[in-house]
């Protein structure tokens, strides 16, 4: 556990110092109550610092208010046992017992503690980071110690603090950070230094990096269909990268299968607008409203026109051995239908925007 | 006769139909009817393609940095024989190029991400973070001109 020798050095320091200020009665009831505190049975549910004391919040918050009240003395019974298996601090008190303890309180602490510049507080507040720099295994009911919403709060104030109380160099860059949940919003990044983890400036750069990053795959995730259940981020890449690929190659078909409809469609305006208007569409658009301006058809000979075209056309058909072929095998009695003028194409354009 | 389903002119969508509606047109009033050739269709067909892509460009303008490269692409190729002047060259190359930052970003998906630098346009120049922002408005724009083209060719060859 203790994985950062250097750290704890410091830390002991520190608690060495301010153990000076707290007054001895405080420090030696405070210690017992802390010691049964971790001592306590750990709830199923031990998701928060109030469900560890198996209390109702505002007692659990009353409880570090007053440091001398013996509240803390009507809860439960400690059972060692029980809270062995959970919890790490025990296993570690002999070497950083002073500091587990305090640290245990750091959620609740800030949360009560925010106006108050109690020397205890200080400690905790102090402690904490460094408890949590030397225990790099994080109990499972001490994380969740600090990923309540409100813990946001108690982290500035918990740096804030910690930057008066400690003075040290790494005043400096916890500082400058502080902690938000908008990392897209504001103007520049503000990153939140979770619990057991670093709070240099550049890991934390580094983090906001990958959470910004990780919001974005994640929206990529829902736009691509088929990829919400696809877990790790290069396989979901790869199904970006193939949905990219199947829409520009639809597009590069589709291209061509206006291409390949093209030559029966003919726009040439003068040709057949004067001549021959080209509605021809009333039976073969069912489920389109016919625009009133559209000329009546006259074309019995503008159908044989066309329909001498499509079979000449059809013998080149089988030039493309495309997919985009299937498509355009059947539609080719569509040549009927084709009405191939200025006016029809802003028709159509109108058309195609009532089914769009 | 009227239309109970007005599309929004301002979306994108009906910004691309327009654009390409008229483009196409263009296209279909340079070629006569008759040839219909495979070498004729290909042509048409280069060129119906790129109209698709220029009108999506276009749509988007500037906004994003995939159609900013685009349209610089379509540019080019269409100014291919006379002299690229190479001071805008440059100056759009730097201005890319000094938002690149290192490749990896410690999670280690390279090879992908350099494949999608390879798909999406003026991806070549962009950060992680940026590249999957355009990657997705990409997807958006591309499906939008799936459909309407798909739309416009059932219309056609009904």
């Amino acid at each position: 556990m203790e994985s950062n020798p250097g750290t704890t050095e410091t830390r002991s320091n520190l608690t060495a110092s301010d153990g000076g200020q707290v007054t001895a009665f405080e420090s030696l009831q405070f210690t017992d109550e802390i010691h049964r505190l971790i001592l306590a049975p750990t709830t199923i549910n031990a998701s928060s610092f109030t469900a560890l004391v198996e209390l109702p919040p505002p007692q659990a918050v009353e409880l570090l208010h007053s440091p001398d009240s013996t509240k803390f003395i009507a809860a439960k019974p400690p059972n060692v046992e029980d809270f062995k298996g959970s919890f790490r601090f025990p296993s570690n008190t002999s070497l950083i017992e002073p500091d587990a303890r305090f640290s245990v309180f750091s959620g609740e602490a800030n949360n009560g503690n925010e106006n108050r510049d109690s020397p205890v507080s200080k400690i905790l507040n102090s402690n904490l980071e460094k408890a949590v720099k030397s225990e790099p295994a994080e109990t499972e009911s001490a994380q969740p110690l600090v990923s309540d919403p409100p813990v946001e709060k108690r982290r500035i104030k918990r740096k804030g603090r910690e930057n008066k109380v400690k003075g040290s160099t790494k005043k400096s860059k916890t500082a400058v950070n502080e902690s938000s949940e908008d990392a897209e919003k504001l103007p520049y990044v503000h990153v939140r230094a979770r619990r057991g983890q670093a709070t240099d400036s550049h890991s934390l750069a580094e983090r906001a990096r990958r959470e910004k990053i990780n919001a974005r795959m994640k929206f990529l995730q829902e736009l691509v269909p088929g990829c919400n259940k696809i877990s790790g981020t290069a396989l979901v890449l790869d199904e970006i990268i193939n949905h990219v690929q199947s829409l520009q190659r639809q597009v590069e078909f589709l291209s061509m299968r206006l291409a390949a409809v093209n030559p029966r469609i003919d726009f040439n305006l003068d040709s057949v607008f004067t001549s021959e208007s080209g509605s021809l569409m009333d039976s073969n658009f069912p489920g389109l409203v016919m625009p009133v301006m559209w000329p009546e058809v006259q074309g019995d000979g503008h159908r044989q026109q066309y329909q001498h075209q499509w079979n000449s056309d059809a013998l080149q058909q089988p030039v493309w051995g495309r997919e985009v072929h299937n498509n355009y095998i059947t539609p080719e009695k569509s040549l009927l239908t084709y009405d191939s003028s200025a006016n029809s194409v802003t028709l159509q354009a109108n058309q195609l925007k009532m089914e769009l | 006769m009227n239309n109970p389903h007005h599309m929004n002119p301002r979306s994108l969508k009906s910004r691309f139909t327009t654009r390409f509606l008229r483009a196409l047109t263009k296209i279909r009033a340079q070629k006569p009817i008759s040839s219909s050739s495979p070498t004729e269709i290909f042509r048409r067909y280069r060129k119906i393609k790129v109209a698709a892509d220029k009108s999506m460009a276009y749509s988007v303008r500037s906004r994003k940095t995939w159609s900013r490269a685009m349209l610089w692409k379509l540019r080019s190729r269409s100014h291919r024989r006379r002299p690229v002047k190479t001071k805008f060259r440059q100056s759009v190359m730097k201005n890319t190029k000094t938002t690149t930052t290192t490749g990896e970003d410690g999670v280690g998906f390279g090879v992908e991400a350099s494949e999608l630098r390879e798909l999406v346009p003026g991806g070549e120049a962009m950060d992680l973070c940026n590249l999957l922002d355009e990657t997705a408005h990409y997807i958006k724009c591309l499906t939008t001109q799936v459909q309407v083209m798909k739309k416009i060719a059932d219309f056609y060859s009904l």
